[in-house]
């Protein structure tokens, strides 16, 4: 893929200081990761803050990219995931902000026209040839990799969206994740 | 809980990507990842399989503010510019590379609160004190060992960024290879475990013996090496700089 290695070329000069290459990769993947912690987190002035947070990040670690094992979109994706969950695991801020998905059982407001989980997940499933390892999961299984993934929901926030118990949703996940591994690991 | 067992580690590194680890389970992972390169594999693979998930959330174009506010985080730049260059003059061009890059990777694992504050990267170097330091590499150019002594000192510290075994019954020789004439003994180090520090004191100050050391490296011995003893194969090596 040529933006990929363009990327990774930009990930190595970032790596050495280069701010013009920084530049470029902020323009090239800030939509995309603002997406996924828009999705993650539900609110624009915490996304944003996640967003600066992840990039600094990329700036100082940029030389702990390694271009051989990994797509740079995977390595980006991680750090700003990794930075969301942070914040959306710190329970202060979920009551603070008024985030979705706390443990009360309420349902997730998803106010505008935003995909929800499973359809997001059918669209990730159709680009790809992984397809048919999520349909072979049971419905139960996809939906709590979708709520964890998308939205980056706890096993007790899966399980008091879903109305399930929590026991079943920590089984659902662990199996639906294992399959999806071995489902992979055919196609691969 | 056993994190040696592959089946457990995989399905702890799964939850930790997908994020449905958390609270204490999860920085015990944190710190497994720093130690494990099994666990930072199976996390990785992880990685890879979910993040194909990713490719179906819409872009949402993130306001101007957001560049403007971290490129004002990542300092300013006159100066950072004029000491990179400096880097990167002492070097030759690959050389520089690598070590910028594994000098940069090693002083993340060394201090990662340092590279998370609002200050830039140039007023962390000014507030170094004046010390001799070396990066040594195995033989794969990953950063194992980060050697440093102040000027003035003799006694060496050694932070251990990667395992080291020493085989039975050897000890692991550091060794200064000046820019001319034959590598001389520094001391012997006992490699502690990652992210761990050690130190050894040497028969001199850190000016006195380095000045003109360019290289610094280590080689498994059957005993601590003598002055004018010749050094074995080196496992480690790489380049020692003064931090002024």
């Amino acid at each position: 893929m040529a933006e990929s290695t363009a990327l990774q070329k930009d990930l190595a000069r970032v790596a050495l200081g280069d701010r013009a290459a920084f530049a470029r990769v902020y323009q090239a993947t800030s939509a995309h990761l603002f997406g996924v912690a828009l999705r993650i987190l539900n609110r624009r002035d915490v996304a944003e803050d996640v967003l600066q947070e992840a990039f600094v990040s990329v700036w100082h670690h940029a030389a702990s990219y390694q271009a051989a094992s990994s797509q740079p979109m995977t390595w980006l994706i991680s750090i700003v995931r990794n930075k969301a969950l942070d914040v959306v695991r710190s329970a202060a801020v979920r009551h603070e902000t008024g985030m979705p998905a706390s443990a009360s059982g309420e349902e997730i407001d998803i106010e505008d026209e935003r995909p929800s989980p499973l359809q997001l997940l059918t669209q990730a499933t159709d680009a790809l040839a992984i397809r048919g390892c999520m349909e072979a999961l049971d419905a139960s299984h996809r939906q709590c990799l979708a709520l964890a993934y998308y939205h980056g929901m706890s096993h007790s926030e899966v399980a008091a969206h879903l109305r399930a118990p929590l026991g079943s949703v920590k089984a659902w996940v662990r199996r639906g994740l294992e399959r999806l591994k071995k489902c992979m690991e055919n196609i691969a | 809980m056993n994190y040696n067992r592959a089946d457990l580690l995989d399905r702890l590194a799964s939850e930790y990507v997908l994020g449905t680890l958390h609270g204490a389970a999860r920085r015990r992972f944190d710190k497994l990842l720093i130690e494990s390169p099994a666990a930072r594999d199976a996390v990785h693979a992880w990685e890879q399989r979910l993040s194909q998930l990713a490719a179906s959330v819409a872009p949402v174009t993130p306001p101007a503010r957001v560049w403007a506010a971290t490129e004002a985080r990542i300092g300013p730049t006159a100066k950072a510019r004029q000491q990179r260059s400096w880097w990167s003059t002492l070097w030759k061009p690959a050389l520089g590379f690598a070590f910028g890059a594994a000098l940069t990777f090693a002083l993340v694992q060394l201090m990662p609160g340092a590279f998370v504050s609002l200050d830039g990267l140039a007023q962390r170097e000014q507030a170094l004190p004046q010390s001799y330091v070396g990066l040594l590499l195995d033989r794969e150019g990953l950063p194992t060992l980060l050697i440093s002594s102040t000027r003035h000192g003799t006694r060496v510290t050694v932070k251990s960024l990667r395992p080291v075994t020493v085989p039975a019954g050897k000890v692991a020789q550091v060794w200064a290879l000046p820019k001319e004439g034959a590598a001389f003994p520094l001391g012997v180090v006992v490699p502690t475990k990652p992210p761990g520090n050690t130190s050894f004191e040497m028969s001199a100050t850190s000016e006195k013996l380095l000045a003109n050391v360019t290289r610094l490296a280590v080689s498994f011995e059957d005993a601590p090496a003598q002055a004018g003893a010749k050094p074995g194969e080196f496992v480690l090596s790489g380049p020692c700089v003064k931090l002024w």
